[in-house]
């Protein structure tokens, strides 16, 4: 039950960590993509940290079943939903660097 | 009346109903006069005018800072002042504690036949608050339509080609994946609204968000074979009608205690709750087609 507890423990706290580092490049970041990135970290990574911190902490099979399909669910929306954003910030950008890969399709 | 000819004889008032519908009534003479009337007028008085404004702008701020702060504080007050005034909490003596929601407690399982007794509270007791809600998502959806609708004809070419054109493989592998599982969550929210948390506003919100995901995802030629201007219509208005005549049958029956034909069933199953499960389901029809139209007026301006 202890090492139970302190592996739970130790995932949560992993994934406050990440969280923690997304919200500062979030913030701390200049360029869009930059921060997308960060905060692409939080929705992907944080979140299943977090979620086998609490799976391992949960006795009832019902309730892991529905944390991972929250986890499957999480991950197959949120990187689709940055790439979008991240493409369409490419094709709109005024920065000269993105010029280049304006032709992507 | 001509009034280019003659500038002097239009009146004030004429020029302004003129101004008013959009017609170029100014004489051009007329506004020369004008405005080297008043950019002499400028000139001259530019420094002080100037100066004025700075100090203007800088009193502003400070009268901008001290109201933002004094209304805030007011609205504290007020706000902490009615907590203050407020029943203390879980006093049996308390004035929300009557008659109406011991009875919703007491007797509702037994005479709606619903377990989850906001859901029958919501659909039964009070089921014309609801349809009022619901009208008011049908007609937020027709004011949208009446001012951003647009024929084919107002439409550009490069417009059309846009909503045509596909989306990139990885949104349309996504879509493919997801929007199933959207719409039947949806779907088991509204059929399951009076036995568990839900019911069809909030069911019909999670199909509506899954609508718009399929349209963004396989352009607008696919959706518009099932969702197009005359069957969200159709949907809607014939859902709203089912809604109040079956409710109107309902609450006719109860007030003039007639028996009502419509069967209560054994609370917890599926088809159980009377009326409740056939309302949740209008429910959540219109509110669906409502988020998806809203979306589709405000990106493409038509359904």
């Amino acid at each position: 039950m202890i090492i139970r507890a302190v592996l739970a423990s130790v995932f949560l706290l992993s994934g406050a960590f990440v969280f923690s580092v997304c919200v500062l490049g979030l913030f701390r970041f200049n360029n869009v993509l930059d921060r997308m990135h960060a905060a692409a970290l939080g929705d992907t990574m944080g979140i299943f940290l977090t979620i086998l911190g609490v799976i391992i902490l949960s006795d009832n099979i019902y309730q892991i079943v529905k944390l991972a399909l929250i986890v499957i669910f999480i991950w197959m929306t949120s990187p689709v939903a940055t790439h979008l954003i991240g493409k369409m910030e490419l094709l709109t950008s005024d920065n000269k660097k993105f010029r280049k890969g304006r032709n992507i399709k | 009346m001509d009034y280019k000819s003659d500038p002097n004889k239009i009146g004030k008032w004429e020029r302004f109903f003129k101004w008013v519908n959009g017609e170029d009534s100014i004489d051009s003479v007329w506004e020369k006069e004008m405005r080297s009337k008043i950019t002499g007028k400028r000139k001259k008085r530019r420094k002080t005018i100037e100066d004025t404004i700075e100090r203007i702008n800088s009193y502003s701020k400070k009268i901008y800072i001290i109201l933002s702060v004094f209304i805030t504080v007011v609205y504290i007050g007020i706000l902490l002042y009615t907590v203050y005034e407020l029943p203390e909490h879980g006093n049996p003596l308390n004035p929300a504690n009557n008659e109406v929601s011991q009875r919703y407690i007491e007797h509702g399982v037994e005479e709606t036949g619903a377990l989850n007794i906001v859901s029958a509270m919501i659909l039964d007791y009070r089921a014309f608050d609801t349809f009022g809600e619901t009208v008011v998502l049908f007609t937020a959806v027709i004011c949208v339509a009446i001012l951003l609708r647009r024929t084919d004809e107002d439409k550009t070419d490069l417009e059309q080609d846009s909503f045509k054109s596909d989306r990139g493989d990885i949104l349309k592998f996504a879509a493919r994946l997801v929007f199933p599982i959207v719409v039947l969550y949806g779907i088991y929210v509204i059929i399951n609204g009076h036995i568990s948390p839900g019911g069809g506003f909030a069911g019909g919100t999670i199909i509506g968000a899954g609508l718009i995901l399929y349209s963004a995802a396989f352009g607008d030629e696919k959706i518009k074979s099932i969702l197009n201007y005359k069957s969200i219509t159709v949907t809607t208005v014939s859902c709203l009608l089912i809604y109040f005549f079956s409710k109107g049958y309902s609450f006719f029956t109860g007030g003039n205690h007639i028996e009502s034909v419509i069967p209560k069933g054994t609370p917890g199953n599926i088809l159980s709750g009377g009326l409740i499960l056939p309302l949740n389901i209008c429910v959540g029809i219109v509110v669906a087609c409502t988020m998806y139209g809203f979306y589709s007026y405000f990106t493409k301006g038509d359904i």
